[in-house]
């Protein structure tokens, strides 16, 4: 898959890794990626049911990860995901039609949407997808929503290039540097934000602690 | 009418024909743009190589992102798993043909 992802011309990925991994384990598989010229971030994606187990798991794992996803399982966790700002991203289950990105979710939205594009195609049955997918951009071109644009590949041959993802968005209705914004720089921005947050001489958004050199 | 060209690399599971790649690609813009769409695009196979499963498909130039859809949305052809990538696209077929394909 490394390889593929090189082919397909990505630097860097977003790896889902499952809470309890061993270091060790998580490492080597690092290290495949890497091998490639892969930059890798550290992602969770947390699909608790609740909104008290939300808030829990965001307290517990927040600072282990490089990026932090919520998948909206139900109408009470994607309010308290879209209010909070320790979630970088949240994402909605094609299969769960119950829940769907809406204007009063866009209008709470703290973090950025994230479109797994090849996932949700290849997942649902139905043809009736390419039509909700149209309505979620719309939704977020409405409200100013920043977009991120994935594959959500789990095997290679669900891997697919930075461009195709962008070109299917914009045949969705994406406007064209918007969707280059989303597959590219977006993604990057998180992961670079969310690394100086984890750095010690964080304290909050505009506070950090400077240390003088000189006495 | 200007065109222009994709270099698509061709991920498949079993051994792949190039009428089996034409067959996918014709359903999956049928399926997805239909026939008015389909005329638009006027997608046709420049050549397929199965030793590397590369591939040089052209588009008018006005339809390169419904064709590049079209590709990533082609999942199978006649039981074959099959993933498309495009690659890299160009004004000529010769400037595709500069690019290193890993």
């Amino acid at each position: 898959m490394a390889q593929i992802l090189r082919t397909a011309g990505y630097s860097a990925v977003g790896l889902t890794i499952p809470t309890g991994l061993l270091p060790e384990r998580i490492n080597s598989i690092r290290q495949i990626f890497q091998d490639q010229g892969i930059d890798t971030a550290l992602r969770i994606d947390l699909g608790s049911p609740s909104r008290t187990e939300l808030l829990r798991s965001l307290r517990r794992f927040r600072n282990a990860y490089d990026v932090v996803a919520v998948k909206c399982a139900n109408a009470r966790v994607a309010t308290v995901a879209s209010r909070d700002r320790r979630v970088d991203v949240v994402f909605f289950d094609p299969l769960i039609r119950n829940v769907r990105f809406s204007h009063p979710l866009a209008r709470l939205l703290h973090g950025a949407l994230e479109i797994n594009l090849i996932a949700s195609i290849l997942s649902s049955t139905d043809s009736g997808i390419l039509s909700r997918l149209r309505k979620t951009i719309a939704v977020a071109q409405e409200h100013n929503v920043k977009v991120v644009l994935s594959s959500g590949a789990r095997t290679a041959e669900m891997v697919r290039t930075p461009l195709q993802l962008s070109a299917i968005a914009s045949t969705l209705g994406l406007e064209g540097a918007v969707s280059a914004v989303a597959v590219s720089l977006l993604p990057a921005s998180i992961i670079t934000e969310n690394a100086k947050k984890r750095k010690p001489e964080y304290v909050e958004e505009g506070v950090r602690i400077i240390v003088s050199s000189r006495r | 009418m200007t065109r222009r060209y994709l270099l698509v690399k061709v991920l498949y599971s079993q051994e792949l024909t190039d009428q089996q790649f034409h067959d996918a690609l014709n359903s999956s813009v049928h399926t997805h743009f239909g026939d008015i769409g389909f005329s638009r695009i006027d997608p046709k196979i420049i050549k397929f190589n199965q030793s590397t499963s590369t591939s040089i498909v052209s588009c008018e130039r006005s339809a390169v992102k419904e064709l590049a859809s079209a590709l990533a949305l082609i999942t199978d052809s006649g039981g074959t798993t099959i993933a498309v990538l495009v690659l890299a696209v160009s004004g000529t077929i010769k400037g595709l043909r500069k690019r290193k394909v890993g």
